[in-house]
């Protein structure tokens, strides 16, 4: 199957060893993985910053790059969100361009409803090493829905114990824009988060969107601790 | 909702709520736990309105005449409401509903074919016509405005016991 | 006293408040423990989404015949025996509500929470009138002596300690200083009763307002707000338009979804159910009751896009799972009403130029529309407000820039590389040139991004 990997503007400028994963995870699974070349960012930055226009200039250009018929994955929750819900409202005085968006809606896929759904990959005895902890990074639980899939994939890890996270849903300070104007908010939640990853003793950290997960770690470098912070991508990837 | 179950339903949720509960069976009954609930030698507001307040006022040595100066309110209610656990107090017939406010202390008689089985039950009945003043109490008086620890008795009563007859 | 707004500062409180280990022990504290009340409260409720759509159909359908519902509600309280007044704004509030006090000679008056009399500053324009206003919710006590504005709209004082209470109760009240919850809170019951007995006034806001019967609808704890509403011989009550129910009989489906979203509780301990005065043989009511209903804008909100905002019934529980209030508190939001209903009430109130660095106090995380009893969009409305915010021309020129830049750039492959190679060369500059608020919590960026590493 023919499926069009969305990498994102911060996997593919920040985190590409993220993407790379997703890419060998797709092949593993029997998925053929298209990389569009003409792919940018679905506009998340200014949609959420209320700058409307500009978002739907990178929206638009998403859907024509992304056009067709084939599933559509990516490695974050808050960009398949972006798409699903949010594309719609940008185009609702544009028929045919909303056409577009609630195709491309449907058509998109966040990687670990993918890899559950559709790969079952879950059922494929992939190994795991260590403790692992998750952060439930707020698009994809709330925006999405998605809050079983990764927690499926973690437990099939062969070799691996998970151990939950209090508050796993609590917002990490992220927020896109917001790390931006109000950091030393930012940084404290954040904070916060990391002191919750602490106390699970867990040796990695991992999560469904590469922004949270850089905010993560940066706030473990803060506190000198030595928590691994990966992409569930990547951990899934080490052991196929 | 049988009788029974509102009932049981009702003592449940009061005493959750932290009211002192009490079952009696007739008017006997009555007169004996309020010689128990009641603490006899302090002043004790009873309207004497209804027929069982009037059973009961002759028990309390020390009447107040004014709930205001009261330390004990004995008075029968207009119901209650099995799903919260709540009385419900009206202004109807010349009863003052800041009587069971003042007093540290406020002992409400209910009777059992009195229970609402729910807070719809209970609007559906009084909606065509309400009260000037209708209380639903549920529980004694209480904040959480410190900390979030909970105090009893703030400007109402500390203690409510609710007599089902 | 009078409190200006700072809501234009909102960042410098933010990082005020951070520097306050008390202020956000006690937020976290609090927060946290609200929230698994909540989480317990609602938890074995039957039908609770059938019940949360059945409010929010309700709440819908009173903003979308909001005059008519407003009229109704006038002409059964005016049957009912109250007199009531329409204020268009704060001052003709203030103003109503001074000379009916004045024209009666009220000079002691008891006031129980609410939240709209905070929003007119209600409190201020009485005591420059020669009038002594207390408040009788433990909490608004608390404020008051200390000269502060609530910072939470169910629990105004959620930012002290027991510690910092026991000492304002010593300094102010002369009594021996403790810090147990139980003796502050019988102190505070034995100082306020001297006062509910003497008033010549009784102030309340109202929870809500039964179109068909004209009552009004209080849920109280402490006992404060049935004090003031039926010892004083005159009752003033202030509430907004939007707090109308069609009917009384509407009501329940509320009374099981505010006390457990607010304070985890299956009910307040009292709900008052008022209509009217006192009627001939009643020994209970006011012999005057004055309603004031408050627009101060409303009307134009419910005229707009972010109109959904209006059917917020004051629970709170968006306030206590937002991670920018849990961490910053009621303060710093600059006005009456913080959180996410806070910060976009605020914003339409007050308007864009008084208030738009609140419409960016949020990490967009839905948390609040999680929880939200009556399905307010939260998230929605505040996006809705940072266009506005655009479009009015509040927002950082550089930003603008900016974000025209990353519209072009994002339509254009091939300058979207271009970026991304320039980003990767540059960083160390970008991180020095005081970057280091965001790109010093970044990467730096991979020195081959995922677009070349793939075939």
């Amino acid at each position: 199957m023919r499926v069009l990997l969305f990498g994102t503007c911060l996997v593919d400028t920040f985190f590409p060893e993220a993407g790379e994963a997703t890419v060998r995870l797709l092949r593993r699974f029997g998925a053929e993985p298209v990389f569009p070349r003409g792919q940018t960012c679905c506009g998340q930055p200014a949609f959420n910053a209320g700058y409307e226009s500009q978002a739907r200039a990178a929206a638009g250009h998403f859907l024509r790059v992304f056009d067709g018929d084939d599933p559509i994955v990516t490695p974050s929750g808050s960009c398949a969100a972006m798409v699903k819900r949010h594309y719609p409202e940008l185009f609702r005085d544009d028929p045919k361009m909303l056409e577009k968006a609630r195709r491309a809606g449907e058509r998109i896929h966040e990687l670990t409803q993918f890899l559950v759904h559709v790969a079952k990959a879950h059922e494929a005895g992939l190994r795991g090493k260590g403790t692992i902890t998750y952060h439930a990074s707020c698009h994809l639980t709330r925006s999405l829905g998605v809050r079983e899939e990764p927690l499926t994939l973690l437990a099939s890890l062969k070799g691996a114990t998970f151990l939950p996270m209090p508050d796993a849903t609590r917002c990490c300070g992220f927020g896109g824009t917001f790390m931006a104007k109000l950091p030393e908010i930012s940084c404290a939640l954040a904070d916060e988060k990391a002191a919750s990853i602490e106390a699970t003793g867990a040796d990695t950290v991992t999560g469904c969107d590469a922004g949270c997960l850089m905010n993560i770690a940066d706030a473990m470098r803060r506190r000198k601790t030595n928590i691994r912070v990966a992409h569930i991508a990547q951990l899934l990837a080490e052991g196929l | 909702m049988s009788g029974a179950d509102a009932e049981r339903l009702f003592l449940e949720n009061a005493a959750i709520a932290a009211a002192g509960t009490h079952v009696v069976s007739d008017r006997g009954d009555l007169l004996a736990v309020l010689g128990e609930v009641v603490e006899m030698d302090s002043p004790v507001y009873c309207p004497g309105v209804t027929e069982l307040e009037q059973a009961a006022a002759p028990l309390f040595p020390v009447r107040a005449a004014d709930y205001a100066a009261a330390a004990v309110t004995v008075e029968e209610v207009f119901g209650a409401i099995a799903e919260t656990g709540t009385i419900v107090c009206v202004s109807v017939g010349g009863r003052a509903v800041q009587a069971g406010l003042l007093p540290a202390h406020h002992v409400a008689i209910v009777r059992r074919e009195r229970i609402f089985a729910t807070l719809d039950d209970l609007f559906a009945a009084v909606s065509d016509d309400p009260p000037t003043n209708m209380t639903l109490v549920t529980g004694p008086s209480r904040t959480a405005d410190i900390e979030l620890t909970l105090a009893i008795g703030v400007h109402g009563p500390e203690k409510l016991d609710i007599i089902l007859v | 006293m009078s409190h200006e707004q700072t809501s234009l500062a909102f960042r410098e409180n933010t990082v005020r408040a951070l520097n306050d280990p008390a202020l956000r022990a006690a937020m976290k504290q609090a927060t946290d423990t609200f929230g698994t009340k909540r989480a317990n409260a609602l938890a074995p409720v039957a039908g609770l989404e059938a019940l949360r759509d059945r409010a929010s159909a309700i709440r819908e359908d009173v903003l979308a015949n909001l005059p008519m519902y407003v009229d109704r509600f006038v002409a059964s309280a005016t049957r009912a025996g109250a007199t009531v007044h329409r204020a268009a704004d704060a001052a003709s509030a203030r103003e109503i509500i001074r000379k009916i006090l004045a024209d009666r000679g009220a000079r002691r008056i008891v006031k129980g929470k609410s939240m709209v009399s905070e929003e007119v500053d209600l409190n201020s324009h009485l005591e420059a009138a020669g009038m002594e206003v207390v408040e009788t919710d433990l909490g608004e006590y608390i404020i008051q002596m200390e000269g502060e504005t609530p910072s939470h709209i169910i629990v105004p004082a959620i930012h002290k300690n027991r510690r910092q209470v026991g000492r304002l109760f010593a300094d102010r009240l002369g009594v021996p200083y403790s810090d147990d919850p139980q003796v502050l809170t019988k102190i505070a019951r034995k100082a306020l009763r001297e006062k509910f007995l003497s008033a010549d006034a009784g102030i309340s806001g109202a929870n809500f307002a039964a179109t068909d019967t004209g009552s009004l609808v209080l849920l109280t704890n402490e006992g404060n707000g049935r004090m003031v509403t039926s010892v004083p011989k005159l009752h003033v009550a202030i509430l907004s338009i939007e707090k109308m129910l069609p009917s009384l009989a509407d009501l329940p489906a509320f009374l099981r979804l505010l006390p457990r979203s607010a304070t985890g509780q299956t009910i307040s301990c009292y709900v008052s159910v008022i209509t009217g005065t006192r009627k001939a043989g009643d020994a209970t009511g006011a012999e005057e009751l004055h309603i004031v209903l408050l627009d101060n804008g409303r009307t134009e909100i419910l005229a707009g896009e972010s109109r959904d905002i209006l059917k917020c019934i004051r629970c709170g529980a968006c306030m206590n799972v937002c991670p920018v209030y849990r961490t910053v508190g009621g303060h710093a939001y600059g006005w009456t009403y913080p959180g996410p209903m806070g910060l976009i009430l605020t914003t339409l109130l007050t308007g864009m130029e008084k208030a738009h660095p609140l419409v960016d106090a949020s990490t967009l995380c839905g948390a609040c529309v999680d929880v939200c009893p009556v399905r307010v969009p939260l998230v929605d409305l505040i996006l809705g407000l940072r266009r506005r915010k655009v479009l009015e021309r509040f927002s950082d020129p550089r930003e603008r820039r900016g974000m025209d830049a990353f519209a072009k750039a994002a339509a254009k492959p091939a300058l979207f590389a271009l970026g991304q190679r320039l980003a990767g060369a540059f960083w160390p500059i970008v991180r020095a040139l005081g970057g280091k608020d965001v790109a010093g919590r970044m990467p730096a960026p991979a020195k081959t991004p995922l677009r070349r590493r793939l075939p």
